[in-house]
C-alpha cells in the first residue's frame, strides 16, 4: 500500500495545479477556484487511467480498416514518444520532480498517520477521523490530488497537525488480490481425460469470446457471459478450471463460494462488488467461484441473521452477473455438485448462459483416466487395467485417481518396485468398500 | 484468418500426455490409436487406404481414391477450435502425396490431386512458402468456395503475398488475377465484404468491385470503402473514394454520390450526378446538401432543363429560405422570447458578493453584453437591446444601447444587429439601414459588417451586399474600410466572386493603405477565395507581406497575412508547395509563422500523420527570441487531426504533453487547439482540462481557455459549462479583461439560445464545410494575442464566427418544401461498418417529432413508415416523400 500514498500527488508536477496556490496567497479573499466537479467521485473508470487509455477501434472484425486504424493509433503514440523523449533529453524534469517530492516528504513529515476522511467541508478543510480518538477539523494540504478525495476513503495525516497529506489508494481488498492466480496450474487440457464436449464448450464460452471477439460479432451474437459446471463428485470440474487458468493469458480470479461468507454484516456483498471490480480492472479476466451452492441455495423466509447475509451476497452476485452495469470482458465459471439446489434467478440465461453436465465417465473416457493416472507408475507385467475399464461400478475421475494411489500405496507397503495386479484388486475393493459407505461390495449381488 | 493457432499446438500436446514411459515407438503408436473413438480410427484407416490407393498405378482406383477423399475432407465438420478431423488424420502423409504428384503425368488427375493438396496445405504448408496457392494454381478451377470460407481466406491471404513479391519481379499476374475474381465473387456472395474490399486493395485493383457489388451489398460495401479512405495514405483514398462514387451512381443513390463528390471537391462529379438523375425532389435535396456545405454552384440548362423548376432549386442553394426553416424551429421548441444577456449570467445563482462587485469598467461590460446578445439571440430577428430600443425610439435617436458603447465599442454594437437578424436578408437591410445614416464613423463601420453579417451564407441575385459595401471601401476612415472589406468577407465567403477580387486586391498593395486595412482585406479575400488555390490573389498577398517594414511585422495583426493566404490553399495539401516556398524568402520574423500557417491550413482536415509529427518538432523546440511561430503550429495540430475521431482523440493525448513540457507561448495556444478539436462538442476531459486551464497563472492561458470552454460547448446550452462559468465569473469578477472571455464564453455556450453549432463537420462527420473551418481558424489565430485584436479595438473579428454558425437541427419537410412533422428516433449514432447484418445505427434513442435539435454525435432515424427520406443522412433539410407501400395499422 505505501505506493499508493505517493499516487495522491501524481499530478503535483503540472504547473496547473501549483499555480492555482499561488494565486491565493496574493490575494487574501479569493474564493477558492471551483472544484472541477461537485459531488461525489466520478465512477472509476475501467482499466489504466482514464487518460492514458486509448480509443477503441471498431469494428472488431479483422480487417483492412481496422489495421489501418490501429496503425494511426501506433503512428501517434509513437510521435508521443518522439516529442516526450526529445523533451526529456532537453530538460529533464526528473530532477526538478525529484526536488519537489523531496519538499512534498519533508512537508508531510513522517511518520503520517491512517485516518478516514468523514467529510469535505470545502475544498481546504475536511473532518477525519482516526481510528483511535475523536475527529478533527483540518487542512488538507493543496498538493493532494482533491479529486480523488471522497468521504470514507483512507487519508494519510501529518503525525502533529493532523492535516491531510496523501490518500491510500490502493483499495483494493487485500482478500481479493489473494485471489488472483499467480501461479498458473500445472493441469492442462492434456490432463483431463475425455470431456471433450465439455472442453469445448467452455473453450467457446469462455476463451474465445476473450481471443476473438470478432468470431461474435461476425455472427452477430452476444457472446455467453459465463458457464456453470455441474455433476457427481469427482467428476473434474474444478480440474477443467485448473486447466482453462492455465492455457488463458487472461487473470484468472478463483475463489470458493464460502469464502464470499464474512462474519459482518456487508462484508460479503462488498467482497463480491470488490472482486467483480478488480476483475474489471485487469480484464480480460475469468472468474472462478467454486462450490457455489455455499451462497447460491435457493431463497427462503430465512430467520437467522446469518442465512440473510448470505442471501443478500447472493443477490450482490446476481446484480454483478447481469444488473445494471455492464460487464466488459469478464467471463464467470461456476461449479457446483448440487445444481438442483441453486436459485432459478442465478442460473437464467443472460447470466450464466451455458450449463455444463459432468457426468460419470465412461468406458472410453475411464480408459483414458487410467492411463493417465497409471502413465508414472511402474506396473507389472500382469496388470491388466481392461478389467478395471469395463467393470460395472461406478467411478468417478476422483475415484480412479484413488485406486491407482492406493495401488501404489500397497505395493509401497510391501517393498515391491511393481504395482500389481492383485494391488490394483485390492485397491479397488478398498476405494469402492469406502464409498459405498460400508457395505462390502458384491453382498447383495 | 491464419490457420487457427490450436492446431499446431494442440497436436502435440495430445501425443504428450499419452505418452507412456516405454520407449518403445510402436507400442506408443498403438496408444495413440486405442484413444481414438471408433469412428475416427475407421476414419483415419480409410483415409490411408486412399492415399495409398491414390499411390498406385491404375488412374480408375486413383480416380476413386481422390473423389472419396475429397468427399471426407469436403463433408467434414469442424468446430471453431480445432482442425477438421480429416485433415488432421491426412497430416503425416502430406509429404507422400506431395512427392507423388511431382511424378504424376499430366492428367486432370493430377489437378485433382492439386485441389487436395492445396487445401492440405492449409494447415501444412510452412510459413511463407504459399503452397496452398500454388497447388491451387496448378489444381482445375472449380468452385472455389466449396472447400469452406477458411480455404477462402487462407488463399486470399496469400494472394497478397505472392502479389507483392510478383509486384517486385515484375512477373505476370494474369493467373492470380482470375483467382481474385473468383474470391470476390465469392466474398461479396457471403457477406464479407470487407474482406473482399482488403483483398483487392491488396492486388490494387479496385474497380473489380463494381461488377460484384449487388443491390443487398452496396450500401455496406461503400461505407466500407468511404470509412477507409480515412486511414488511407497518399492517392489510395482518393480512388477508393471514385469506386464508392461509381458504385452510388450505379445503384442510383444519388445523395450519397453527391457526398463523395462534395467530399472530393469535384465540380464535375457534382454536375454529372445531377444530369443523370431525373428526380426533382432528389435534386431539391441536393441543393440542401449543397446549401449546407456552402458551396458556390450554378445550376445550368443542361442540369434543369425547366426554368422554373432551376430557379426553385437555386434559391435552395442560396439558402435563401434558411432564416424561415430556422424560425420554424425556434417557434417549434418555444425559444422566441428574446432573451438578455442578465438571463445568461444568471448572476442570482451566485452568491450575492460577485453581483455586487460588478460594473468595474461598464464600457467592457457593455461591449461583453452586445456580444452575449448578438450571440443568443442570433437569427431570432428580436431581442431585448438592439431591436426593441430602436422601434421605442422610431423617431428620436436611433439606438440607445448603441450610444452605451464607446468609439469602437458601437461598431461591434451597430454590427450585433446584423447577427440578430442572420439570414434575414430582407428585413435586415430594412432594419440596418438607420445607421448608414449616422454621422459616427465606428457606427457606419459597424453596419457595414452588419450587413455583411445578414448576408452570410445567403446568395442573392440582386447582390444587395456588394452593391451597399462597395462604395465604402474605398472611404478614407481606416475603420470604415475594415467594416465594408470584412463584410463583403463575410457575405460572399466560398463564392469566389470576380467583382471582390477586382475590389479588394488593389487595396492589398495600396502603400498608403493602413496596415490593419491591409490585414483584414487579406483575411476577406482568404474567405471570398477559401481553398481555391487562386493565384492572383496568392501573389497579392505576398507581395504585401513583403512590402511590410520590419516594425509593421513586429505589429499583432500582421498575422492575420498569412493566415489569408493560408485559407487560400485550405484542405488543398500539395497545392500549397509552391507558395510555402516563395514564404521562405520572407523576412525572418514573418517566415517561420507563414510557415506554420500555411502548412496547417493547407492540410487542415486530411488527418495526414507526417504533417502532424512535423508541427509537433516544431513545438518541440525551446526558442529563446521571442518567435511566435508555435502558436499557429499548435492549432495546426488540432486543424490536422480533426479529421477523424481516432486521430482527434489522439491529438488531445499529444496536447496534454505539450501543456506539460511546453514554454508559455505553446501553452498558450493549447486551450485553443482543444476548443477546435471539440468544437460544438463538450467532450468531459477536455472539459475538465480547460476548466484547469482556466485558473492558470498566466492570464493569457486562462483567457484562452475560457474562450475554449465557450467554442466546446457553443450552442449546447450545456449546464456543466454554464456553471463553470458562472464560477469563474465570480471568481474573475475583478479582472475586467478575463471577465469580458467569460462573457463572451457564456453567449457563446448559449449561442442561438441553443439552436446554432459551430461544427464544421457536417453529414455524419463526414463533410467539412470550408468556409466555416475559415472562420473559426481566424477567430482562434486572432486569439493567439487576445490582448491586442480581442481586447483591442479589433473586438469584432468575434462575428467570423458566423460564418461557421448552422441550425443543429433536422427538419423535414414534403415535396412541396413544407415543414412536415414526423417521428423521429434521435439517439447516440453508433460505428456500423464492417459489421454484418443489420446492425441498428443509433443507440439509447428518444422519439421526438420533427423538427429535432441534433447534438454532436447524435443520429436520426425515422421512426415511421409512412414516409421514405429522400437522403439516407437526417441532417438539416431532408424531404420526404410518401411510401407507397404504406398500409395504415387498425
Amino acid at each position: 500500500m505505501g505506493q499508493g500514498a505517493s499516487g495522491g500527488l501524481n499530478r503535483q508536477g503540472l504547473p496547473g495545479d501549483r499555480k492555482n496556490d499561488g494565486d491565493k496567497k496574493e490575494k487574501k479573499f479569493e474564493p477558492a477556484a471551483p472544484p472541477a466537479r461537485v459531488g461525489r467521485k466520478q465512477r472509476k473508470q475501467k482499466g489504466p487511467e482514464a487518460a492514458a487509455r486509448l480509443p477503441t477501434v471498431t469494428p472488431l472484425s479483422k480487417c483492412k480498416l481496422r489495421l489501418l486504424k490501429l496503425e494511426r493509433i501506433k503512428d501517434y503514440l509513437l510521435m508521443e514518444e518522439e516529442f516526450v523523449s526529445n523533451q526529456e533529453r532537453l530538460k529533464p524534469q526528473e530532477e526538478k520532480t525529484e526536488e519537489d517530492r523531496s519538499k512534498v516528504d519533508d512537508l508531510r513529515g513522517s511518520p503520517m498517520s491512517v485516518g478516514n476522511l468523514e467529510e469535505l467541508i470545502d475544498e481546504n478543510h475536511a473532518i477525519v477521523s482516526s481510528s483511535v480518538g475523536p475527529e478533527y477539523y483540518v487542512g488538507i494540504l493543496s498538493f493532494v490530488d482533491k479529486d480523488q478525495l471522497e468521504p470514507g476513503c483512507a487519508i494519510l495525516m501529518h503525525n502533529k497537525v493532523l492535516s491531510v497529506v496523501g490518500l491510500l489508494q490502493d483499495e483494493v481488498d487485500p482478500m481479493v488480490s489473494v485471489m488472483k492466480v499467480e501461479k498458473a496450474p500445472l493441469e492442462s487440457y492434456a490432463d483431463i481425460g475425455g470431456l471433450d464436449a465439455q472442453i469445448q464448450e467452455i473453450k467457446e464460452a469462455v476463451e474465445l469470446p476473450l481471443t476473438h471477439p470478432e468470431l461474435y460479432e461476425d455472427i452477430g451474437i452476444k457472446p455467453p457471459k459465463g458457464v456453470i459446471l455441474y455433476g457427481e463428485p469427482g467428476t473434474g470440474k474444478t480440474l477443467l478450471a485448473k486447466a482453462v487458468a492455465n492455457s488463458t493469458s487472461a487473470t484468472f480470479l478463483r475463489v470458493v463460494g464460502s469464502e464470499l461468507i464474512q462474519k459482518y454484516l456487508g462484508d460479503g456483498p462488498k467482497l463480491v462488488r470488490e472482486l467483480f471490480r478488480v476483475a474489471d480492472d485487469l480484464s480480460p479476466s475469468i472468474v472462478f467461484i467454486d462450490e457455489i451452492d455455499a451462497v447460491g441455495t435457493k431463497r427462503y423466509d430465512a430467520h437467522s441473521g446469518g442465512e440473510r447475509e448470505i442471501q443478500r451476497t447472493m443477490l450482490e452476485l446476481l446484480n454483478q452477473l447481469d444488473g445494471f452495469d455492464s460487464r466488459g470482458d469478464v467471463k464467470v465459471i461456476l461449479a457446483t455438485n448440487r445444481i438442483e439446489s441453486l436459485d432459478p434467478a442465478l442460473l437464467r440465461p443472460g447470466r450464466i448462459d451455458r450449463k455444463i453436465e459432468f457426468p460419470l465417465p465412461d468406458i472410453k473416457t475411464r480408459r483414458r483416466i487410467f492411463q493417465i493416472h497409471t502413465s508414472r507408475m511402474t506396473l507389472a507385467d500382469d496388470v491388466n487395467l481392461e478389467e478395471f475399464v469395463m467393470t460395472k461400478d461406478e467411478f468417478s475421475g476422483a475415484d480412479i485417481k484413488a485406486i491407482c494411489t492406493e495401488a501404489g500405496l500397497l505395493a509401497l507397503r510391501e517393498r515391491r518396485m511393481k504395482v500389481t495386479h492383485v494391488d490394483f484388486k485390492k485397491a479397488k475393493e478398498k476405494v469402492m468398500f469406502k464409498k459405498k459407505e460400508g457395505v462390502p461390495e458384491g453382498l447383495y449381488m | 484468418m491464419a490457420p487457427d493457432p490450436n492446431s499446431t499446438s494442440s497436436g502435440p500436446r495430445e501425443e504428450a500426455s499419452v505418452k507412456v514411459p516405454s520407449k518403445d515407438p510402436k507400442k506408443k503408436d498403438e496408444k495413440k490409436d486405442e484413444d481414438l473413438s471408433d469412428e475416427d480410427l475407421a476414419l483415419k484407416q480409410q483415409l490411408e487406404l486412399y492415399v495409398e490407393r491414390v499411390q498406385d498405378s491404375d488412374p480408375g482406383l486413383q480416380k476413386m481414391a481422390l473423389e472419396s477423399m475429397r468427399q471426407e475432407i469436403r463433408t467434414a465438420t469442424s468446430s471453431m477450435t480445432s482442425v477438421p478431423k480429416p485433415l488432421k488424420f491426412l497430416r503425416p502423409h502430406y509429404g507422400a502425396l506431395k512427392s507423388f504428384y511431382e511424378t504424376m503425368g499430366d492428367s486432370d488427375l493430377k489437378k485433382y490431386l492439386a485441389d487436395i493438396l492445396s487445401v492440405l496445405a492449409l494447415t501444412m504448408s510452412a510459413e511463407g512458402e504459399l503452397e496452398s496457392l500454388k497447388y491451387r494454381l496448378l489444381g482445375s478451377e472449380g468452385d472455389i468456395g466449396s472447400w469452406g470460407h477458411e480455404y477462402v481466406r487462407n488463399l486470399a491471404g496469400e494472394i497478397s503475398q505472392e502479389y507483392a513479391k510478383r509486384q517486385s519481379e515484375e512477373a505476370p499476374i494474369d493467373d492470380l488475377m482470375e483467382l481474385v475474381q473468383q474470391i470476390v465473387a465469392f466474398h461479396m456472395k457471403h457477406n464479407a465484404e470487407p474482406e473482399a474490399v482488403d483483398l483487392l486493395m491488396e492486388v490494387e485493383d479496385l474497380d473489380l468491385l463494381v461488377e460484384h457489388v449487388d443491390k443487398t451489398n452496396h450500401k455496406r460495401t461503400c461505407l466500407y470503402l468511404t470509412s477507409s479512405a480515412r486511414y488511407l495514405p497518399g492517392p489510395d483514398d482518393i480512388l477508393v473514394l471514385d469506386i464508392a462514387y461509381v458504385i452510388y451512381l450505379k445503384f442510383e443513390e444519388y445523395p450519397n454520390a453527391l457526398q463523395i463528390a462534395v467530399f472530393l471537391d469535384n465540380m464535375q462529379y457534382v454536375k454529372q450526378i445531377f444530369t443523370s438523375c431525373d428526380d426533382l425532389l432528389q435534386k431539391k435535396q441536393f441543393c440542401y446538401i449543397l446549401a449546407r456545405h456552402g458551396v458556390a454552384f450554378e445550376l445550368d440548362d443542361e442540369m434543369v432543363v425547366d426554368n422554373d423548376e432551376r430557379e426553385a432549386l437555386q434559391d435552395i442553394i442560396n439558402n435563401s429560405k434558411l432564416s424561415e426553416g430556422y424560425l420554424t424551429l425556434a417557434r417549434d421548441i418555444e425559444v422566441m422570447e428574446p432573451k438578455s444577456p442578465e438571463d445568461i449570467y444568471k448572476a442570482h445563482l451566485l452568491d450575492g458578493r460577485a453581483s455586487a462587485g460588478a460594473s468595474v469598467d461598464s464600457a467592457r461590460q457593455n461591449l461583453a453584453a452586445t456580444f452575449v446578445n448578438a450571440f443568443v439571440n442570433a437569427g431570432f430577428g428580436q431581442d431585448k437591446l438592439m431591436t426593441v430600443a430602436s422601434e421605442a425610439s422610431s423617431g428620436g435617436s436611433s439606438g440607445n444601447w448603441l450610444f452605451k458603447n464607446k468609439e469602437h465599442g458601437k461598431a461591434s454594437a451597430a454590427a450585433s444587429l446584423g447577427m440578430i437578424l442572420l439570414w434575414d436578408v430582407d428585413s435586415g437591410l430594412a432594419q440596418i439601414d438607420k445607421y448608414f445614416h449616422s454621422n459616427d464613423n465606428h457606427v457606419i463601420a459597424g453596419a457595414l459588417l452588419g450587413v455583411g453579417i445578414v448576408n452570410c451564407g445567403i446568395k442573392n441575385d440582386c447582390d444587395p451586399a456588394l452593391a451597399l459595401l462597395a462604395d465604402y471601401i474605398g472611404k478614407e476612415d481606416p475603420s470604415i474600410r475594415i467594416g465594408a472589406i470584412l463584410g463583403l468577407g463575410l457575405a460572399y465567403a466560398g463564392c469566389q466572386n470576380d467583382q471582390i477580387r477586382c475590389k479588394l486586391t488593389p487595396i492589398l498593395n495600396d502603400a498608403k493603405a493602413p496596415l490593419d486595412v491591409i490585414a483584414f482585406t487579406a483575411i476577406s479575400l482568404g474567405f471570398v477565395y477559401v481553398g481555391s488555390c487562386n493565384e492572383e490573389i496568392a501573389q497579392a498577398i505576398i507581395f504585401a507581406l513583403m512590402d511590410r517594414s520590419d516594425s509593421e511585422l513586429g505589429e499583432p495583426l500582421t498575422r492575420l497575412l498569412p493566415l489569408g493566404l493560408g485559407l487560400l490553399y485550405l484542405g488543398k495539401q500539395e497545392s500549397v508547395e509552391a507558395t510555402a516556398e516563395v514564404s521562405k524568402t520572407f523576412n525572418e520574423k514573418i517566415r517561420k509563422y507563414c510557415d506554420m500557417t500555411l502548412l496547417s491550413c493547407a492540410y487542415a482536415g486530411t488527418g495526414n500523420v507526417l504533417k502532424v509529427q512535423h508541427l509537433l518538432g516544431q513545438c518541440a523546440q525551446h526558442l529563446e527570441k521571442g518567435e511566435t511561430h508555435q502558436g499557429p503550429a499548435v492549432l495546426g495540430i488540432a486543424m490536422v487531426a480533426m479529421a477523424e475521431e481516432l486521430g482527434l482523440e489522439m491529438a488531445i493525448r499529444s496536447l496534454e504533453h505539450l501543456l506539460q513540457y511546453g514554454e508559455q507561448n505553446i501553452r498558450r495556444a493549447v486551450p485553443l487547439a482543444l476548443g477546435l478539436l471539440c468544437i460544438s462538442n463538450p467532450k468531459v476531459n477536455v472539459m475538465d482540462t480547460l476548466s484547469r486551464l482556466s485558473h492558470d497563472t498566466d492570464t493569457e492561458v486562462a483567457m484562452a481557455a475560457v474562450i475554449s470552454l465557450g467554442l466546446i460547448g457553443a450552442g449546447t446550452n450545456n449546464a456543466r459549462i454554464a456553471g463553470m462559468l458562472r464560477n469563474l465569473s465570480s471568481y474573475y469578477y475583478k479582472e475586467a479583461s478575463l471577465l469580458f472571455c467569460v462573457r463572451i464564453a457564456q453567449g457563446l455556450v448559449h449561442l442561438g439560445k441553443g439552436l446554432l453549432t459551430l461544427a464544421p463537420y457536417h453529414s455524419d462527420r463526414f463533410l467539412l464545410s470550408p468556409s466555416a473551418l475559415a472562420g473559426i481558424v481566424t477567430l482562434l489565430h486572432a486569439c493567439l494575442d487576445m490582448k491586442a485584436i480581442i481586447l483591442g479595438k479589433y473586438h469584432y473579428v468575434l462575428y467570423v464566427l458566423v460564418l461557421a454558425m448552422q441550425p443543429r437541427m433536422l427538419m423535414t419537410v414534403d415535396e412541396d418544401l413544407k415543414p412536415l412533422s414526423v417521428p423521429v428516433r434521435v439517439g447516440q449514432a453508433v460505428d456500423v461498418v464492417g459489421q454484418a447484418g443489420r446492425p441498428k445505427t443509433i443507440t439509447g434513442f428518444q422519439t421526438h417529432s420533427t423538427p429535432v435539435l441534433l447534438a454532436a454525435g447524435d443520429r436520426a432515424e425515422l421512426a415511421t413508415e409512412k414516409y421514405i427520406p429522400v437522403s439516407p443522412i437526417l441532417e438539416g433539410f431532408v424531404i420526404l416523400k410518401e411510401n407507397p407501400d404504406y398500409r395504415e395499422d387498425h
